[in-house]
């Protein structure tokens, strides 16, 4: 292991009952790089950041965070984290709370400075319990940044945030990401993935199904999908055309997914009543979609 | 123990007054009761009757102040806060020294009411050394008491949490002889008494009023009693916070 590795799991695994939560995970995330975590309810996201994190225990496999165990890393205060729910309390001041987390750490950042860097510095005196959904996160943020951590870990951390509150995250988050921490966040918001990741690990089924820059995912479903309306289309015909992968239709709606769309609409115009014609390129959540239900534009022909 | 932390929970203790009103309210309220009424010349194995009751009072008090000082661990359990501290560096024996302290302290000001409320109201006269060496020895008859609050902190579910306490620290109380004595109970309470330890920390308390001193046997059952229960709160305590 070398120093430019912050996180490596290898071949780790985790069953809870009959469930196969996490089914052979091999990650490695080097120092500076911020990856975001993505996958569907389910898909094993969570439990891969709890045994990162040294809350669970993995059946099989190895964890190291910079070269130790999660429990080492979390000792020196390597990793802050935010969870996606709870983890704060409640009759508690913001301000309480967060002298009472420095106060546990070696090397904390002033107080001051997290709830300036949170955007809460209002908030100082205000309980816990009245804040919205929004504000608590930004405490847990505020919580996740004050031991100055060269990790930072995020669960889900925009879940129940609105859209503002969503980009004034972002925008802090921006911030640390700027100043070289090395960042794993979990999502389900795909934009979030695009926008503030340079890497997207998606999971599926306890497994990573895709890993790459949001580009190289996207790029992994090239081709584009024509849509148009033919009354009684030949769908046979359509299918065996050089440049399509695959059709299906809607009614007399027919979808295209090509290799070559080009080829494909100069035939839909030249032979077929086809009009209402559209052309779109595949964006992320077309290529997640793809991967995560395993077809991934295979060209196999699937007509409704 | 983490000093920050202690802090930390005193001012959140001291701005929670509920509990710590109850527990100072019910023990007076109850020697009011039983203890004003007693004529004053009564007198019950060697100590006069006020003062046995007054005892038992202050014990009850401290004692229910300290079991439910642990229930702010359901809280905490529930809410994910013991899942926060795990991803610090807090040493988790440090959490647990920390709620012990708490407990001990919560348990301070229902002794020291209720024995200002003797000393004064129930005109209960002991020497110097007397009130010392009861405050003290009541004080010490907290831990176990403490340490049954870590358990059903680690336990218990925040909303069953009060229930339970509150059923817990009334059963220890009415069958370890604190409200009634068990001297005027039917034998067979006697033999229930003993096997809870109020019987056993009331003992020891109202012995330093007597005048063979603190009954060092009574005294090291109630020792007893803190480490089997101290033990059991470590054993849950350690399956609560097992890492990988």
């Amino acid at each position: 292991m070398t120093t430019t590795t912050a996180v490596s799991l290898v071949g780790v695994t985790k069953k809870y009952g009959a469930v196969q939560a996490v089914a052979g995970v091999d990650l490695s995330i080097r120092v500076g790089e911020v990856v975001a975590l993505l996958g569907p309810n389910g898909a094993g996201k969570s439990t891969t950041i709890e045994m990162l994190l040294g809350l669970v225990r993995p059946d099989q496999g190895s964890v190291q965070v910079y070269g130790g165990t999660p429990s080492e890393a979390i000792a020196n205060g390597q990793i802050g984290v935010m969870l996606q729910s709870g983890g704060i309390i409640e009759d508690a001041k913001v301000g309480e709370l967060l002298n009472l987390v420095a106060g546990l750490h070696t090397k904390p950042m002033p107080v001051q400075e997290a709830l300036d860097r949170a955007g809460i510095a209002d908030l100082y005196d205000r309980k816990m319990k009245g804040l919205s959904g929004g504000q608590k996160q930004r405490v847990r943020f505020a919580m996740a940044i004050i031991p100055q951590p060269e990790l930072i870990v995020l669960d889900e951390p925009t879940t129940g945030m609105d859209v503002e509150s969503r980009r004034d995250f972002w925008a802090s988050m921006h911030a640390e990401t700027a100043r070289g921490r090395t960042v794993l966040f979990a999502t389900h918001y795909l934009e979030e993935a695009d926008a503030y990741a340079d890497r997207v690990v998606l999971m599926r089924n306890g497994k990573i199904v895709a890993d790459g820059t949001a580009a190289q995912i996207k790029a992994s479903v090239s081709g584009r999908t024509i849509r148009a309306t033919i009354p009684g289309a030949d769908l046979t015909a359509l299918a065996a055309l050089p440049g399509v992968r695959n059709v299906e239709t809607r009614g007399d709606v027919v979808l295209l997914q090509c290799a070559d769309s080009d080829d494909t609409l100069r035939y839909l115009l030249g032979n077929t009543t086809a009009h209402d014609i559209e052309v779109t390129s595949a964006d992320l959540e077309d290529a997640v979609l793809a991967i995560s239900d395993g077809s991934a534009y295979q060209g196999k022909e699937s007509v409704a | 123990m983490n000093r920050n932390y202690l802090m930390f929970d005193i001012r959140r203790t001291l701005r929670n007054r509920r509990v710590m009103i109850f527990a100072i309210l019910m023990p007076l309220v109850l020697f009011a009761i039983f203890g004003l009424t007693i004529p004053k010349d009564a007198a019950a194995g060697g100590i006069s009757a006020i003062a046995y009751v007054m005892v038992s009072m202050a014990m009850f008090g401290s004692m229910s102040a300290a079991m439910s000082s642990g229930g702010v661990i359901a809280a905490e359990r529930d809410g994910g806060w013991n899942r926060t501290l795990r991803l610090t560096p807090l040493k988790p024996q440090a959490y647990v020294i920390n709620k012990v302290i708490l407990s001990l302290l919560v348990a301070v000001p229902p002794l020291i009411v209720v024995f200002l409320f003797g000393m004064t109201v129930g005109h209960v006269h002991l020497s110097a050394s007397q009130w010392i060496t009861v405050a003290l020895v009541s004080w010490l008859g907290a831990l176990p008491f403490a340490a049954i609050g870590l358990v059903i902190g680690y336990v218990a579910k925040p909303d069953s949490m009060q229930p339970i306490t509150g059923l817990a620290t009334m059963l220890i109380a009415a069958f370890g002889g604190l409200w009634l004595p068990v001297d005027q109970m039917p034998s067979v309470m006697k033999h229930i008494a003993q096997l809870t330890p109020a019987y056993w920390t009331g003992l020891t308390s109202r012995s330093a009023l007597t005048a063979g001193g603190v009954d060092t046997q009574a005294l090291l059952v109630v020792l007893g009693w803190t480490v089997v229960l101290g033990f059991i709160a470590l054993r849950r305590y350690r399956a609560d916070t097992a890492r990988a």
